[in-house]
Formats: structure tokens, sequence, C-alpha cells
């Protein structure tokens, strides 16, 4: 029990002369406000999206504005996945603004019964409503399913309700989350000045950092498995890919893995890697991250393309494979390194 | 697929792991109960037993998977008997009495799956037994206004209707209706939602589609769906009785398999597998299969999607309105577990070295405490049976409008989660620290 207050210590010792040497109170900080800049990001974009369907809706605004919008509030919610720690992983909330997956068009079906028993939704009946409807999945349903076009006047009287709606609803969510995050008694300061009820010690805040990230990689592997048919056979899903119908998919995982190693660190940028005293596993993992990074930047088309084409559905295998990778390496060997045990979480048994 | 993979997780994952914590002010998460290297938990807390005990503990385990599987079996072939009474002689009587079969034999079924997690023999099997949900146009006729899986080119395949099916360029030969060719067909064309066997395909055809949504009632398929010649309801009678018939054939086949594997006595199953890794690696299957049943599987997929989408699609046994007991029996199997200790379908109590020995001569408040909890989820399931009962089933309780039924499901997800917590603190009590045998490091 006592090891952990050695560490610092041995870490000091070991640590070459490339690597500021850094404790895990200056790095837990780091995170925090790592992640706060992330919430604020996210918060600004949701308004960005309510903006621009308000545009759309009332004032003859275009229907690439708003999918430009939701491209970028769906990106920045993406880069959140690592961050998916306090108020926004309880009570679901997260599930407010994203719903996958999606077997069996739910979010299509529920739009639809919404529509047909009350055409005239409002943002107070969506609060009360299924969180199916009230986030970023329904809005992309909206702004980019082929059955709908809201570019028509009359489309945009049976839509634009609930485009409004979940615009507001997107926006109050995000805001709430980065108000809950700001502060002295923010979740950024509850990581960051332990002890407090939450967290006894840094120590503790660095463990549910890290099985939060671990959480996220084991996300991004479901969504890129599920869609290039891991769980099937081999058969590929377009239908069971996350945001197809914007085809975002890769956006998406790009944008997540792009912040997971924001967090992981760099030369000049205190991080996780600062705390790995291994400069072997260092290494592997910064190599892993790299290796990963340009798998996924290599892609220059959307999933729904590399899908049918079978060169590409190895591409994607291997990029599957480099995913599984680091999420292996950051579960068991960075877990080890810093000390910290995996517990029970709700993507195991896949 | 099968409920294992579809059990993945999904937007559920972030959220589920933390649900008891927004309502219940500074309920720690679930991990930091159980994480001995970051708390100042007192060394006293964690010894681990001697490999003797602990091999007795794992023995003893597959005794009990030996006891409930051969229940599973048992009260399985008790549905078959009471389906081949209702294809002799379709009548309404006898449709009930093979519905109520049924639901008598997902009791034990239901208590089988906490062996499924860490046990790759039975994660790997299941599949074939219980995958749900599915888009049931595959198997028979199905309503107007039908929904299934998106891009799912088997989705309204309707087999019993079909001596012939075309996909792409591919026609399959449906002329026979074996428990071969079924089994076959199960995840054509790769999608999950192509479920052809197992349980809730003979839920499927005992009960039909359950139309009434979030309102009370299930499926209310006739008896007359069965007749031969004149009276046949719906058509394809003949072939809707083969289907049935060959379906449960392949159910008693597939169950008396996995009995095979747990029998002692055996140098080449998989009991004999499992008895000769190291003893801690047992443990360690053990309390995987307890934790991730109660986590991602039953309060995530079973229980917490499809209350938050208020989907009905999302209902285990959706097409009975058996809901209520397979979560309750679901739960009931990782507290046999942790106990050793299970009471047989026929009520003799199978009963020996357990968890829960262990954990307490190690730590006894970890062990009160998941005693506790166990009980404690017990107690919030039992309220689903309760309503059940009296006239109010799953599917209405998650309804968008139903506050109290809503709280209901709620408060059993958020017991789930806390036993959750209890297993893991219980797990490093007795020094099992990488809770996942498929990563942790076999070295010992």
């Amino acid at each position: 029990m006592r090891l952990r207050f050695a560490a610092p210590l041995l870490f000091a010792v070991l640590a070459g002369c490339d690597t500021p040497p850094a404790d895990t109170v200056t790095v837990v900080n780091q995170l925090s406000q790592q992640m706060l800049a992330d919430y604020q990001h996210w918060a600004s974009a949701s308004a960005a999206l309510a903006n621009s369907t308000q545009a759309l809706c009332q004032q003859g605004g275009s229907l690439t504005a708003s999918q430009q919008s939701w491209r970028e509030a769906f990106n920045a919610w993406a880069a959140l996945q690592p961050a998916l720690i306090g108020p926004l992983a309880e009570q679901n909330r997260s599930w407010q603004v994203q719903f996958w997956p999606d077997k069996k068009n739910l979010v299509g079906r529920q739009v639809k019964m919404l529509l047909d028993a009350n055409p005239s939704i409002d943002q107070a009946q969506l609060d009360k409503s299924s969180v199916v409807l009230q986030g970023l999945s329904a809005a992309e349903y909206l702004l980019f399913d082929q059955s709908i076009d809201l570019s028509q006047t009359e489309q945009q009287a049976r839509y634009c309700g609930l485009l409004l709606a979940i615009g507001g609803h997107q926006t109050q969510l995000s805001q709430d989350m980065l108000s809950a995050w700001q502060g002295a008694q923010g979740f950024a300061a509850t990581l960051s000045n332990t002890p407090n009820q939450r967290f006894a010690e840094p120590q503790e805040s660095l463990a549910e950092l890290l099985r939060t990230q671990v959480s996220s990689l084991e996300l991004m592997k479901k969504k890129l498995g599920t869609a290039i048919g891991r769980l099937s056979k081999g058969i590929a899903q377009p239908y069971q890919a996350e945001a197809w119908r914007a085809d975002a998919s890769l956006d998406s995982l790009r944008a997540s893995l792009a912040s997971l190693q924001t967090l992981w660190g760099q030369a000049q940028q205190v991080g996780l890697r600062d705390l790995v005293n291994d400069a072997a596993l260092r290494e592997r993992i910064e190599h892993q991250h790299a290796q990963t990074h340009d798998t996924f930047a290599a892609f220059t088309s959307g999933l729904q393309s590399l899908l049918s084409n079978s060169d590409d559905q190895q591409r994607l295998d291997k990029a599957y494979l480099e995913l599984a990778e680091l999420q292996r390496l950051y579960e068991k060997d960075l877990a080890r390194a810093l000390n910290i045990q995996m517990g029970f979480n709700a993507h195991d048994g896949d | 697929m099968n409920c294992t993979r579809l059990a993945g997780a999904s937007l559920l994952a972030i959220s589920i792991a933390l649900a008891g914590c927004g309502q219940e002010e500074p309920a720690k998460p679930a991990a930091q109960a159980a994480a001995p290297a970051t708390t100042d938990a007192p060394a006293a807390t964690v010894a681990k037993p001697t490999s003797a005990e602990q091999a007795a503990v794992v023995s003893h385990y597959a005794d009990l998977a030996l006891a409930v599987f051969e229940d599973a079996l048992t009260t399985g072939k008790a549905l078959q008997a009471s389906i081949d009474a209702l294809l002799a002689e379709p009548t309404q009587a006898n449709l009930e009495a093979a519905r109520s079969a049924w639901i008598a034999a997902r009791k034990p079924y239901m208590q089988t799956e906490v062996f499924r997690f860490g046990n790759a023999v039975v994660d790997d099997w299941e599949g074939q037994l219980n995958a749900w949900p599915l888009d049931e146009g595959l198997i028979d006729y199905v309503a107007g206004d039908y929904q299934h899986a998106l891009g799912n080119p088997g989705a309204s395949a309707n087999i019993i209707a079909n001596a012939k099916l075309t996909m792409g360029d591919q026609t399959l030969d449906l002329a026979t209706l074996t428990p071969e060719l079924l089994a076959e067909l199960n995840e054509l064309g790769g999608s999950e939602a192509n479920v052809a066997t197992g349980y809730h395909a003979i839920e499927f055809l005992l009960w039909g589609q359950d139309l009434n949504g979030t309102n009370p009632g299930a499926g209310n398929r006739q008896a007359s769906d069965f007749v031969q010649g004149e009276g046949c309801t719906n058509g394809f009678c003949d072939r809707r009785a083969a289907y049935l018939k060959a379906v449960t054939t392949l159910l008693i086949t597939d169950l008396e398999y996995m009995v095979g594997q747990w029998q002692a006595d055996n140098a080449d199953n998989y009991r004999a597998t499992l008895l000769s890794e190291a003893p801690e690696q047992g443990l360690r299957k053990m309390l995987f299969g307890m934790g991730s049943l109660s986590l991602g599987e039953l309060a995530g997929e079973r229980m917490k999607v499809a209350l938050e989408a208020n989907s009905t699609e999302d209902e285990h046994d959706c097409f009975s309105d058996n809901t209520h007991n397979s979560h309750f029996y679901n739960a009931k199997g990782v507290r046999n577990v942790y106990l050793g200790e299970y009471t047989r379908a026929d009520g003799n109590v199978v009963k020996g070295a357990s968890l829960s020995d262990l954990v307490k001569a190690a730590n006894a408040d970890a062990d009160s405490k998941l005693q506790a909890e166990l009980a404690a989820s017990e107690a919030a399931l039992q309220k689903l049976v309760d309503s059940a009962n009296n006239g109010t089933h799953f599917d209405q309780l998650i309804a968008a409008d139903n506050t109290a039924g809503n709280a209901l499901v709620t408060g059993a997800i958020n017991a789930l989660v806390a036993q959750t917590s209890g297993i893991e603190a219980a797990a490093a009590a007795i020094g099992i620290t990488e809770l996942n045998p498929d990563t942790a490091d076999h070295q010992f």
C-alpha cells in the first residue's frame, strides 16, 4: 500500500533527461484542464449547431451549413469520449447526446412516432421524452436521412420543431455540464484538489481517469468492430455503424483518438506519459499512438464507401487491430505501470 | 449473435458504471471500491486463500454448473414433450401448457447465464440458444408495421412461408426444416438480428408478436396456427409445426452438449480443463461471470437500454412478457455462484464450498456487505416480479410516462450496480486483482 509514495521518488531517479519529471498531482491537474477545454469546445459547438438550425428553419439559412455545424458538434462530442467522467457520465446524460448502437432504427421510428403524436413538439416536451430523441443522433436523422430534405419548406414544417428543440436541449445540456466542470466546486477541481468526498488522493483521481480512457478505447473498438463485421461473421454491417447517415464514423474515431493522444502527452505537454517510469513501455505506447493515428489518417473517404471494397475492408481490419493493441496497452501495461486496478465495466463480456 | 456480443456496450458503457452516483450523493464509482493499490485498506483485509481452499470452491462451482445445466435440460425436455402434445393436438389448452413449460424452462436456463462470461465454452455456445432481440419476420408472418434492423436482408424472409430463399446471387433450399438447417440460418447474412434458433424463436412460435407496445398484453398467437389441413390459420401450418419441432430438437441437443461439458470423470470436457487450471484462474472466472452479468449485461443491455429508450424492442422475453422472471433468475444465478448454493428444479438444494467462505475468512465485512447487496438486488428484482404478477409487466414499467414503473426498474439497476462494486471488493479481499480471465496474466 505504501509503495505509491515511493513511486515519484523512484521516477525522479529513473526518468531520462528528455522528460521533465512530473508527479501525479501535476498530471491530474493538466488532464483536468485539458478535459475542461474539451467541454468548453463541446458547449460552443452545441450552441453553434442550435444557431445554425435556427438560421435554417427561421431565416432561410442553408441545409449544408447546418449539416456542417452538426459535424462539428459531433466531433466535439467524440473528442469528449476519453473525458466521460463525472457529471456527464452520470444519470445517463451521455445517452441524451448520442444513441448508439441503434440496432433496430429506434431513432427513425421514435422520431416518426413522436411527430405523428405531437406535431408541435417544443423543448420542454422534448426534455421529458425518450433519450433517443434528444440528441445528435436524432438531429443527424433530421439533417441527413435520405427520406428528409430540410431545404424544403414543407418538410421544415414537419421537422423543424423537433430540430430546434434538440438544438436547445443540447445547448442546455452542454452548458450545464461545462458549469459542472468549472469553478472551485467543479469537477475539474474535484479531480485536482484531493482529498475530497469523491477522491481521497491524487492516485484515485488518476485511476478513475485511466479507467475512463480504457473504457473509451473499448467503445471505439466496438464502434469500428460492429461496422466492419467483427461480430457478424466478417460481413460488414453499414447500418450498424455509428453516425452512418452522416458517414461520420471515421471522423468520430479520429477525434476520440486525438483527444486520447493529447491526454497521453508529448514532449512539451504533460500527460500520462510523464508518470510512466519504464522508458520501453512509454516508447511502445507512444509508437502505438502514432501508428494508430497514421492508420486512421490514411483513410481519405468515409466508412460507408470503404465497407463496400474488399481492399479497404482489409485496411479497416488493420485499423481495428491497431485500436485493439492500443487498448490492450492501456488496460494492461499502463494500468500496471501506474499501479491501478481495472474494475468491471459495461463492455465486459463483449 | 449472440447475446454476448449484443451485450456489448455502447453508450451504456459509460452511463451504467456510475448510474447510481448522480442520484445518491457520494456513492463512489463501482471500480474504486476494489482498487487495493489506491486505497488505504489495511493489509489484513487481503488474504489469499490456500490453493486447496481455492480448488474446492472451483470444483463445487463446476458441480453447481452441472446441476443448473441438467435442470435446463430436464425442463427443456418437458417443454419438448408439451410441444409434441401441442403439435399432435393443437388446442388452446395445449398451447397454454406449452407456454407454461417454456416459462418453467427459462427458470433454470437464466440461472446458467452467470457461467457464460469467463467460460468460453458457454459463451461460444449460447448464441444459438438465447440470442435476442430478433427480427422475427425471418421466421414467420408479422404485422404490417413490423420493425426490423436496417439493412437486414433476412428481416422478412419468412422461412415458414418459403421453401426457397434468395439472397443476393444465392438461393437457399428451405424445403425440409431440420435442426441443422435452422442452425445454419442463424445469423443469416451476418445480421445478429437473424435469430432462427433458441428459446426466443420458440417463444415467438408459441406467443407470436406482442403488438401491445407499452400497453398491457403479450403475444396472442392462436393454437390454430398449428392445425394441419382445414382450420389452419395464417397458412403454412405444416411448415410452422415442422419449424417448431426442429427448433426444439436443436435446443435439446445443445443443452445435452453443455451438460456433457460439466460432467465429472471425463478427461476431455470443459470441466476437466477448468479444474486443471490454476485455482486462482477458476476464481477469476467465477467473479468475472458474476460482475459481467450484473453490470454490463443485466443492468445494462437488458434493463437500462430498454428503460432509457422506452424501447420494448429491447425487452428480453418480449413475446411472452416473461422478462421479469428472466431478470430475477439472472440475478439469482449470480447469488448462487457467490454462496455456492442452488435450489434445483425438484426442490433439492446443492450446497458446498463457496466464494463467500473464502471472502469471509479474508475479510468478513466484504463478505457481509456483498451478501447484503446480493439480497438487496434480489429484493429489488422481486418487485418487478410482483408488479408483473399484479398485471403490470416490464414492458409497461418502461413506458415514458410511467414514473413509478421507471423508478422500480431504476431501483433494480442501481442495486445491481452496487452489487458489482461489492463483487470487486470481494475479489480484492481474496487477492484477485485482475478480473478479466482473458487478459489477466496466467502466472501464479
